[in-house]
């Protein structure tokens, strides 16, 4: 074999590799199981940027492979105005080939929605800040962490109680636990949260607020996971602690989540449609 | 013989007392235990909020009512009538032209979910307030405008509460029913002539406390509607002045027992109330200190309003006084933080608006510069009169 011969060879492999990683990164990393719960979440995306529209194609076309039926929004669904015209560029467009096949969004409130908003149709809070809705073996409780008083505890306190699912799903803005520099953990609401969340076997929790993607080693045996990146992005905003078991800070991001009996897969995947973190959960039993 | 020891304690408690410490030392506690151990804080915090917000305040508010009753009296700041129409009138520009900018900048910086939080922006610490007026004008006809200035925009602040942001669930008519009970019985217990302040607060207070409670509005109100009813001296001293050593009377006895342990009330108030975090605060913290920034041009132009109406500045006060009047009454410390604590359910949002009412005591320092700047107060060139608070 002569030089030249060699030199093409490594050329043509140093070529394929990273395209065949590019799309393999790109592929789905969930069994997409026929009778699972498939749910994707985003947090911060309303910004009507270029980027959340990149990250709504995305969502779009990962969904034929993974057709989830549901969205859980982390907050700050919408930035800057709330109108009409705000919820139709910041909402209703770029979502609207996932809106079009039937996926439901089930919303959250963030510091920048206006609480108004609650009653938004597309988002199926019914007008409440706080609600919950169940699908198969999974109960979601969406929550307001802006403004958390004794009536929503009170409330939370019952409904995890009553709650006869297998997992245990709670999703709200301000994380209890993180490691974004610019906000980092919300103390004042997790003491509050936290307690019932342990006491009733909460299973995962999902919040958004630090614009960075995020996984963190169980605490007081519960997952939690940061995806604040679905629209706006803090770039080198992570701070790594002992906590961190994931992170990713350089590009916008979206979750995909599965869940079939007792096995939750994830997969969190950047704008351009990498995968960046996945893996898998087993139900905590408590 | 006291010992020495004691003697020092006792002159410490004195000065903190005197110079209104407490609330300060108590704020300066909670930001360092809250940035260092916030877990531990924010439990203690939350655990004991109820108790100090909604029971220990009511003295305070109780305090503030009673120099409000005896200043109606003749002789005080509030009789005619007529002499505090001119502070109420500021007051009310100072508050909306407050709200007005705090709106404003929560709608334009996108923190909408802090427009609900607007009863906090028009808010004046009385204490603080009256600390700095007193240190820029010593005894001076501008310090019990100030303070009628003050009052009334809390009042404005109060009535709102009350009216707008219910508490719990609330049941109205069985509010308005112990309500009329409490005051009933406050006004025998008048009739009857009797002094004991206990009985008072035992019978109508707690009456008028779970009144309030159940009818969904804030219990710390709960003795500002009974506190007139004390039997109280014919003749006022002027507001917040010690009460004369032979005075005896109902109002001045619960003034002299509750003095202190209003401040150990102050004290854990701050405590409990100013524990924020120094990172991680959106934009929306800056709405309280710009509403109050703004408040002295609407106190000022309110005034002008009023004065064109053909009502009058006291005697020494003028357009440079009534600015520096303005710049103090931007300070929203205790009333800001109790405003925010009562319109806001504990979480981020309530921490920003705590933050915002923090950083209002810079006003303060406004204050300086400004009466430096206009040569008022102790910056003029004949100093109206040394510094001293008692």
């Amino acid at each position: 074999m002569d030089r030249k011969c060699v030199t093409r060879i490594l050329t043509t492999l140093f070529l394929i590799i990273p395209a065949w990683w590019g799309v393999t990164a790109q592929e789905v990393a969930l069994p997409s199981a026929p009778n699972s719960v498939k749910f994707a979440a985003i947090g911060d995306a309303g910004t009507g940027n270029p980027e959340q529209y990149d990250i709504a194609n995305q969502m779009t076309r990962f969904h034929a492979k993974f057709p989830f039926d549901r969205v859980i929004m982390l907050g700050d669904n919408i930035y800057g105005g709330q109108g009409e015209s705000d919820l139709f560029k910041k909402f209703s467009k770029p979502y609207k080939a996932l809106l079009d096949i039937g996926v439901k969004f089930y919303a959250s409130l963030g510091n920048h929605d206006d609480p108004v908003n609650n009653r938004y149709p597309l988002w199926n809070m019914g007008g409440q800040m706080y609600y919950t809705y169940s699908t198969k073996n999974v109960r979601f409780f969406a929550l307001d962490s802006n403004q958390v008083d004794q009536k929503e505890l009170a409330w939370l306190e019952n409904a995890l109680k009553n709650a006869q699912e297998e997992w245990k799903i709670c999703y709200f803005h301000h994380p209890l636990y993180s490691d974004g520099r610019t906000h980092g953990s919300s103390v004042d609401v997790r003491v509050s949260f936290e307690p019932l969340f342990v006491t009733y076997g909460v299973n995962v929790v999902f919040a958004g607020h630090d614009h960075i993607y995020e996984r963190l080693t169980p605490q007081k045996g519960i997952y939690y996971f940061v995806e604040g990146a679905g629209g706006q992005l803090r770039k080198g905003d992570i701070k790594r602690s002992a906590m961190t078991a994931k992170a990713f800070d350089q590009d916008q991001s979206f979750m995909l989540v599965e869940i079939d009996g007792n096995v939750l897969t994830f997969q969190a995947i950047s704008r351009a449609g990498t995968t960046v973190d996945s893996g898998t959960i087993q139900r905590q039993v408590r | 013989m006291m010992s020495r020891h004691k003697q020092i304690a006792l002159r410490i408690s004195g000065f903190v007392v005197d110079y209104l410490l407490a609330l300060p030392i108590g704020c300066v506690a909670a930001l360092v235990w809250a940035n260092t151990f916030p877990d531990s804080y924010y439990r203690f915090a939350h655990a004991i909020a109820f108790a100090v917000n909604d029971v220990g305040m009511v003295f305070f508010l109780a305090l503030i009512t009673k120099e409000v009753a005896e200043a109606t009296v003749s002789g005080g700041a509030l009789h005619p009538w007529r002499r505090a129409a001119l502070p109420v009138a500021a007051a009310f520009g100072g508050v909306v032209v407050s709200i007005v900018c705090y709106l404003a900048f929560t709608h334009n910086v996108g923190e909408h979910m802090l427009e609900g939080g607007w009863v906090a922006a028009g808010a004046i610490d009385i204490p603080g307030s009256y600390v700095i007026a007193r240190m820029i004008f010593g005894r001076h006809p501008a310090v019990p405008f100030l303070l009628l200035v003050s009052i009334s925009a809390d009042a404005i602040g109060l009535a709102c509460v009350a009216l707008i942001h219910p508490v719990g669930d609330a049941h109205p008519f069985i509010g308005l029913g112990l309500m009329a009970v409490a005051l009933g019985s406050a006004a025998g217990l008048r009739r009857g002539g009797v002094k004991n302040f206990w009985l008072y607060l035992v019978g109508p207070g707690t009456l008028s406390w779970f009144a309030l409670f159940l009818g969904g509005v804030h219990p710390a109100l709960a003795l500002v509607p009974i506190v007139p009813f004390f039997p109280h001296g014919r003749r006022d001293r002027g507001l917040f002045v010690e009460p004369a050593p032979q005075a005896h009377d109902t109002m001045t006895l619960f003034e002299r027992w509750w003095r202190l342990p209003v401040e150990a009330v102050l004290f854990l108030f701050g405590l409990v109330n100013a524990g924020v975090p120094f990172h991680g605060l959106e934009i929306g913290f800056w709405a309280i200190p710009i509403a109050a920034l703004a408040r002295p041009i609407g106190i000022v132009v309110a005034a002008a309003g009023a004065i064109a109406a053909g009502l009058h500045l006291p005697a020494r006060v003028g357009w440079r006084e009534l600015l520096v009047v303005g710049c103090t009454a931007s300070i929203g410390l205790v009333f800001a933080l109790f405003f925010a604590a009562a319109v806001m359910p504990l979480g981020p949002l309530q921490l920003q608006m705590k933050m915002g009412a923090l950083v209002t005591i810079a006003g303060g320092g406004l204050a300086f510069a400004a009466a430096r700047l206009l040569r008022v107060g102790r910056f003029a060139r004949k100093p109206t009169e040394t510094v001293r608070f008692r």
